[in-house]
């Protein structure tokens, strides 16, 4: 039987201090947005920012100084693996602040609100990053969604965003039906809602089923073939800042509960699973990668890379090990930066050109050198290209997959690369080889050139120096080396070297 | 001291590049300055390390050791052996010579310079590599920027220009050009050579995981790995096969050269010498890092496969470059047809034909260099790469025509350049083992031989067409000065050949040992390297 007890003790709140933070600071922004009269929208951008970066430090501060616990029996847990995603998520959100600024000036309503329900969302995912019981999954799954169907819809006037919202709507409801079927399957055949209780049960048909609609649920939010017929549509339709903020901060929330729920609550079930993410895994790199070869849009394009990514990144699962877990969080760093990157330049094109055709990126160099070139950086780092961060990710994870001798999957993912430098070359060629039809120079607001150069910065830093965030990658998943015992044997340097 | 200059020639163009991006665009001059300032430092430190190479210790040296993740085996290891030295010696001629012949370019030449010099840097890269990881990363980071450099300054050929009738337009825009493998414009030409280096390459990266996986060490470091990995059977046969053709289809041997020539053609003069100079010689030197240093008992058991398919390279490339009329395609072709002649030289697996196809592979580079820095001029003047719409340029260029003989005597390998000595070292090595392809491959010179005369006569003698009349020879120092640089190097070293052979059997020797049983790996000490 399951009771709750309620009775929190200060340091137990202080785990919770940076939601609870951000949740004073969203209710502040929406006071000072209702009742200063005439408010700049600029401003409250930059106080949500400052929130924003406020529980940023206090995160980064938690995993410096090691704070770890859990909460309401285990429903809410802060380990590494939850400060690793909430890290992501509170930067994802603050680059997200800083490209939406120019782009809400173009909104007729609602400017504050759109604040206010970035940071919800954020909050939302942040709860997500700790969810660690069936019960808490739910819960938090819906409310970060909840913020997106608004902020999806949130162009009005055009019949596109509207269309995006309603379908996102549809098929996440519809998910979250899943989900919660999945959920009640799962507590009718273990009894328990907590992930770290379910380790012995014995498998059964039930079980099997639960899960598969858990992963279904959450492979709609990550964006996984087949459960990715949303995301085109929804990815050109919403505002350009929340198509950024969807394609990394929901991705990176699902998968922190994926990785959860396969390497702790389904451990012992990992050789049934593991078929379940190669299937996915190569479905959806090989879709993504095929399709986005057809794109004319810029964000249909980078939805569908999208995909391709979300396939990499289930190599890691399917890798299962601690090193997979490593490998898809620093590889979840590397599409941080170099895909907000990218939604950034595309803002930046956008604001000026009005346009997301890929045609229109035409000698987009003799137009701004600094904006193709930040293009350029941002797309080779998605292609792999070293010494770019992405390549370090892919490497990370094929030595993962590598270990496991998942061979299937390591040469499908390989061949994919090829393809997909083809469609990345193709808006390069765009950008620098054609001539411009317009040749007016394109000029950049200083918030969005901020994000720009912030996505440079990690790109490249990723990619040349990458580790201390290996390393942090490394420390965080520390909880899963007793879960999951690696099959391959850890590295051992040879004397020589190790002397 | 040896291991700084080693990594100032890495570094100087790379520091160069970067420095470049905040130079103003508009100060032409300042570009060029600051692009030739840094390949200069490249160059003397690169004259440095062969110099100094001692080919008495052998093995490697100039090392340096710094741990890049140790969670994952990889370090920043450099170091260069005798093939290493001479290869990082001639990319450091071809990058200065490369910005001197760029000299003219008006177009973005900012962007030129920085994509010129990370392409030589990522180049000079693989070729002091002794981490794997790291060679593959330098080696996947030097196809890129040839994307954007045949993309941006390149030219289509004469075919796609002529396209102009309206079917031709639409053809040329569609998306179905890039599948249309007879019209080459620079854009399906640089598409090609990205998706086939990158497609090799990952096929070279799977070869390498495999060696990581399989390794009883996790590690990427070739040292380690050649002393203490063991690979046979199956396994070991799949990986060799990946690593060979991974790396081959850069080299490019025969079936897989197909993205060489139109590369060569549409590419800009700088970066056809880059290309054909030291790019295409990435394959033989990671074959011969990866595949000879760590699988030596496989490579023996496999080289054969080179030897046969060097016959191929070399009579389909030299017959294509015979009945060409594109000036670069001529010289493209050739080049791929002279790299049957590394392979030829590699396969035999014999001292004498292995430091002579090393040799080789820095006398081609000087020797096509050269050709390719001309050919360059002409289009320059002319407009035009159709050889029978040329003719009697003699008159006009009188130093470019006498440079042009020098150039063609040394793709030739007249005694006197250091093309003689390889030559003769390749046929004379491989004679006992493939007498066969050794008569293909002497044949092949004459091949060589009638080419280049024909194209010489097509583009100095005969008449001067009136429309050419405007045209010019290289006028001052900044012209001369990369041409002069590279007919030097060719015939110094045809002259004093000792210290380069020197180098080049220090390494090939113990390699060879192993290969044929004769010798264990020579562990080599690193007390002062390894942390």
């Amino acid at each position: 039987m399951m009771t709750f007890d309620l009775t929190l003790t200060g340091s137990d709140l202080l785990l919770l201090a940076p939601e609870i933070f951000l949740t004073i600071w969203m209710c502040v922004v929406l006071i000072v947005d209702f009742s200063v009269k005439n408010i700049d929208h600029e401003n409250l951008a930059y106080l949500s920012i400052g929130g924003i970066l406020t529980t940023l430090v206090n995160v980064i501060w938690f995993d410096y100084i090691g704070v770890h616990g859990s909460l309401f029996k285990d429903m809410y847990v802060l380990d590494g693996v939850a400060i690793f995603f909430k890290i992501i998520i509170l930067i994802a959100t603050l680059l997200v602040l800083l490209i939406s600024i120019d782009y809400v000036k173009k909104f007729k309503y609602f400017k504050g609100e759109y604040y206010f329900l970035v940071m919800m969302s954020a909050l939302g995912m942040m709860f997500m990053a700790s969810a660690q019981d069936l019960l808490s999954v739910f819960v938090t799954l819906e409310f970060s969604t909840f913020g997106f169907y608004v902020l999806v819809a949130y162009l009005r006037e055009d019949a596109r965003s509207s269309e995006a919202g309603l379908k996102f709507f549809i098929l996440g409801v519809f998910a979250a039906g899943l989900l919660a079927y999945g959920i009640s399957l799962v507590y009718g055949e273990t009894g328990t809602l907590v992930f770290s209780e379910m380790t012995s049960t014995p498998g059964s048909y039930g079980l099997a089923i639960g899960f598969i609609l858990i992963f279904a649920a959450l492979g709609f939010k990550i964006g996984a073939v087949p459960f990715h017929s949303w995301i085109p549509d929804t990815y050109q339709g919403a505002p350009t800042p929340v198509t950024a903020f969807l394609s990394i901060a929901p991705k990176g929330a699902a998968l922190a509960i994926l990785i959860r729920m396969f390497f702790v609550a389904l451990a012992s079930f990992k050789p049934m699973w593991v078929l379940l993410f190669v299937v996915a895994s190569i479905a959806s790199m090989t879709y993504g990668n095929i399709v986005a070869i057809a794109q004319t849009n810029i964000k249909r394009l980078l939805a569908y890379s999208g995909i391709a990514q979300i396939g990499n990144v289930m190599i890691g699962m399917a890798a299962g090990t601690k090193r997979g877990s490593d490998a898809i969080l620093f590889y979840l760093l590397t599409y941080l930066f170099a895909n907000l990157g990218a939604f950034a330049v595309v803002i930046g094109v956008s604001n000026f050109i009005k346009s997301d055709e890929i045609e229109d990126y035409n000698g987009l160099n003799r137009r701004s050198p600094f904006l193709a070139a930040a293009m350029l950086l941002f797309l080779l780092s998605l292609a792999g290209v070293p010494p770019l961060a992405g390549f370090i990710g892919k490497l990370y994870i094929f030595v993962a997959a590598m270990e496991q001798e998942l061979y299937t999957l390591l040469i499908v993912g390989l061949i994919n690369i090829v393809i997909s430098m083809y469609y990345y070359l193709i808006v390069v060629k765009k950008m620098y080889i054609n001539e411009p039809t317009d040749p007016t120079s394109i000029t950049v607001s200083a918030p969005l050139k901020t994000a720009v150069y912030i996505g440079i910065a990690g790109t490249l830093l990723l990619g040349i120096y990458p580790k201390p965030f290996i390393d942090w990658a490394v420390s965080a998943t520390l909880m899963f080396s007793n879960l999951v015992a690696p099959t391959a044997a850890a590295p051992v340097l040879s004397p020589l070297v190790g002397g | 001291m040896g291991s700084f200059a080693l990594l100032t020639v890495l570094f100087a163009p790379f520091v160069g590049a970067i420095a470049l991006i905040f130079v103003p665009t508009r100060q032409a001059l300042l570009v060029r300055m600051v692009a030739a300032a840094s390949a200069g430092i490249a160059l003397l430190a690169s004259l440095y390390v062969f110099m100094t190479y001692d080919p008495n210790v052998g093995g490697f040296q100039m090392m340096t050791h710094w741990w890049w993740s140790e969670e994952l085996g990889i370090a920043f290891y450099v170091g260069v052996d005798g093939i290493g030295a001479p290869l990082v010696f001639a990319s450091g001629i071809l990058l200065f010579a490369g910005i001197f012949i760029s000299w003219h370019i008006k177009d973005r030449i900012k962007e030129f310079y920085i994509f010129l010099l990370i392409l030589a840097a990522a180049t000079i890269g693989v070729f002091m590599s002794l981490d794997l990881f790291f060679l593959y990363f330098f080696y996947e980071m030097s196809v890129l920027p040839m994307y954007l450099l045949l993309g941006m300054w390149g030219s289509h050929t004469k075919g796609y220009l002529s396209m102009t009738d309206e079917a031709g337009l639409k053809m040329r825009d569609s998306v179905k050009f890039f599948l249309n493998f007879g019209s080459n414009s620079k854009e399906y030409a640089a598409m090609k050579l990205v998706l086939f280096l990158s497609a090799g390459a990952v096929m070279a990266l799977m070869g390498i995981l495999l060696i990581y996986h399989f390794s009883p060490v996790h590690t990427f470091d070739i040292l380690v790995l050649r002393e203490q990995a063991k690979f046979d059977g199956m396994l070991g046969n799949i990986i060799w096969l990946l690593i060979f053709f991974g790396f081959a289809s850069i080299a490019p041997i025969w079936p897989l050269h197909s993205w060489s020539p139109v590369g060569h053609a549409a590419a800009p003069a700088a970066t056809s010498m880059l290309h054909a100079g030291v790019l295409m010689k990435l394959g033989h030197f990671s074959i011969i890092r990866v595949a000879f240093e760590i699988m030596p008992e496989i490579t023996r058991e496999l080289m054969p496969i080179a030897a046969v398919l060097c016959v191929f390279s070399i009579v389909y490339g030299g017959f294509v470059s015979y009945y060409a009329k594109d000036t670069k395609y001529v010289i493209g072709y050739s080049s791929s047809s002279h790299m049957g002649y590394i392979f030829l030289g590699m396969a035999a697996l014999d001292y004498i034909s292995l430091t002579g196809a090393i040799i080789y592979m820095f006398a081609h580079a000087m020797a096509t260099g050269m050709l390719f820095a001309m050919v360059g001029w002409i289009y320059e003047q002319t407009h035009t790469r159709d050889i029978p719409s040329l003719g009697g340029l003699a008159k006009k260029m009188p130093f470019l025509a006498g440079a042009f003989v020098i150039g063609c005597m040394a793709s030739i390998g007249m005694p006197g350049t250091v093309n003689f000595i390889a030559e003769v070292m390749i046929i004379v090595g491989s004679w006992e083992k493939y007498p066969f392809q050794v008569i293909v491959a002497a044949l092949g010179i004459v091949l060589t031989l009638a080419y280049l005369f024909k194209m010489m006569r097509g583009l100095f003698y005969g008449k001067l067409s009136p429309e050419f009349e405007h045209v010019s020879d290289t006028r001052n120092w900044v012209d001369r000065l990369p041409l002069l640089i590279m007919i030097s190097t060719s015939i110094f070293f045809g002259i004093f050949p000792m210290h380069f052979y020197n180098v080049v059997r220090s390494t090939v020797e113990p390699m060879l040992d192993r290969i044929n049983q004769v010798a264990p790996v020579i562990v080599q000490s690193t007390t002062g390297i390894l942390p």
